[in-house]
């Protein structure tokens, strides 16, 4: 699984944000997440893949500019 | 002179017998055991262990993400007082359940989220840990999400006291109630400690039933010269109290009274019990509610089922009651329920409001042997009808040394 589906089915299934609302461009704002919840996230994300993602590089804005840093981070792990 | 009587109007339970009070009410009454063996850990490095785990998925009862922010003792005790306020009718349009006060008792909160915690932590390189572990791990926070959940703008309160928390949440809320504070109050308790690393400290304690060979369903056995210990569970149970002017405004059909609360703290030893100390809280409760000890029917033992606290708890009534202790009847639930710990003294306070109500008192299960140190009426086999009882106490006594005693009255 990439991680963009697993962004947006852990999104889906675990944070309920609606499917309809969730594309690459969609803002954390959009999805309905705050700060909090987004922190949240990153763990599972980082539990799912087994990666450690740097407090600097969690600024993403996006669904798809964090699916982009999970994928570099998956990538520099297997590196 | 006295103030407001103060009524139970509802319950609510999420338990190892279930949820709906009658039904519980009548299983134990039929001596039925919740307690099994339970595999904790892996099933390479973990251990069968005695429990008594309630059946319980959020999943329709707690929107997904709140159950993101709910540690599952929250989950259990929101679900809880969903049904204890719908028992009361003050779910409907028109329940004024705004200004209501919320008083949980819970000992440990977040047990899970403790150890998902811990463990990440102690996993990562980066040692962080998810940021959700600080309000899921407050013991206040199943008291916090009853508030969210429902909208109660009223006073949130939590009491953790261990084994005695829910009883002095109960009190505590009994006299609030009384002293014209409040008319409505949300009052119980929550425990969800049957994870893994809470479980495995429990085992080295020293105070756990171990299983018997005719049934692992009939290892706790309180007052029996048998009994090995007790058997852990978990569970929430609220009820609903509410000042007889605010219960009598609506037509509310009570439930049973509250009519006293006595405490007090042994001063001895952190897990060892006191007789002193017990029955100064028995006297205390008696005291307070204006009753002398021969108008007393019934009560709900502490009584977790280990050799040395049966016999104290014994002791302590019959230094309390005199030559009246051989006319109670005494039992002890946790033989079927088992132990729910902070949320103890709200299921047993909740089966006692039910005894009053039924006039029937449930039984000490599985005491076949009784031991003759614990010489009173503990009411062995199943339930018994008791059509003269009036008043009944619910005892709850703490590691730390604190006791909490409720009386309740039929209403």
């Amino acid at each position: 699984m990439s991680a963009y589906e697993f962004l947006a089915k852990i999104l889906s299934e675990k944070y309920d944000v609606d499917p309809e609302l969730i594309s690459a461009d969609a803002t954390w704002d959009a999805l309905g997440l705050d700060s909090f919840t987004i922190v949240e996230l990153i763990f599972d994300v980082e539990d799912e893949f087994d990666i450690e993602i740097s407090e600097e590089r969690t600024t993403f804005q996006t669904l798809g500019d964090a699916a982009t840093v999970v994928d570099e981070c998956i990538r520099a792990e297997r590196d | 002179m006295r103030g407001q009587r103060v009524f139970v109007t509802g319950l609510g339970l999420v338990s190892p017998h279930g949820e709906d009070p009658a039904e519980v009410f009548d299983a134990l009454c039929r001596g039925e055991s919740a307690i099994r063996m339970v595999r904790t850990g892996t099933p390479e490095l973990g251990t069968d262990i005695l429990l008594a785990p309630v059946e319980f998925d959020p999943d329709g009862r707690i929107g997904k993400l709140d159950q993101v922010f709910m540690a599952r003792a929250a989950q259990l005790a929101v679900v809880a007082t969903r049904s204890a306020l719908d028992d009361a009718d003050l779910l409907a349009e028109g329940g004024d359940i705004e200004q209501a006060a919320v008083r949980i008792g819970c000992a440990l909160g977040g047990a899970e989220v403790i150890q998902r915690s811990y463990k990440t932590y102690f996993q990562r390189n980066s040692r962080r840990a998810r940021p959700t572990s600080v309000p899921m791990t407050m013991a206040s926070g199943p008291a916090s999400h009853i508030s969210m959940q429902l909208g109660i703008h009223g006073p949130a309160h939590t009491y953790s006291i261990a084994c005695a928390s829910a009883s002095v949440a109960i009190g505590e809320a009994f006299r609030s109630i009384r002293d014209g504070y409040h008319d409505l109050v949300i009052a119980g308790g929550t425990e969800a400690m049957l994870n893994d690393g809470s479980v495995a400290a429990w085992k080295r304690v020293g105070v756990l039933a171990t299983e018997r060979s005719d049934g692992a369903q009939l290892s706790c056995r309180p007052f029996d010269l048998e009994r090995t210990g007790l058997v852990l569970g978990e569970g929430a149970a609220i009820l609903i109290l509410e000042s007889e002017q605010r219960a009598s405004a609506r037509g509310a059909e009570p439930l049973a009274e509250i009519v006293g609360f006595g405490a007090s703290s042994d001063a001895y030893k952190l897990t060892e019990p006191s007789v002193d100390g017990q029955a100064q809280a028995v006297r205390n409760a008696l005291k307070d509610a204006g009753l002398s000890v021969d108008q007393v029917g019934y009560i709900n033992a502490h009584a977790t089922g280990t050799p040395a606290g049966d016999r104290i708890e014994i002791e302590a009534v019959k230094q309390v009651f005199g030559s009246a202790a051989q006319d109670l009847a005494i039992s002890s639930t946790k033989s079927m329920h088992g132990h729910l710990v902070g949320a103890s003294g709200a299921l047993e306070c909740a089966v006692t409001a039910l005894a009053l109500h039924e006039r029937r008192i449930p039984p000490t299960a599985h005491l076949t042997s009784p031991d003759p140190e614990c010489d009173l009426d503990c009411v062995a086999g199943f339930g018994r009808d008791a059509q003269d009882l009036e008043v009944a106490l619910s005892n709850s006594f703490a590691f730390g040394g604190s006791n909490a005693t409720l009386v309740l009255k039929r209403a």
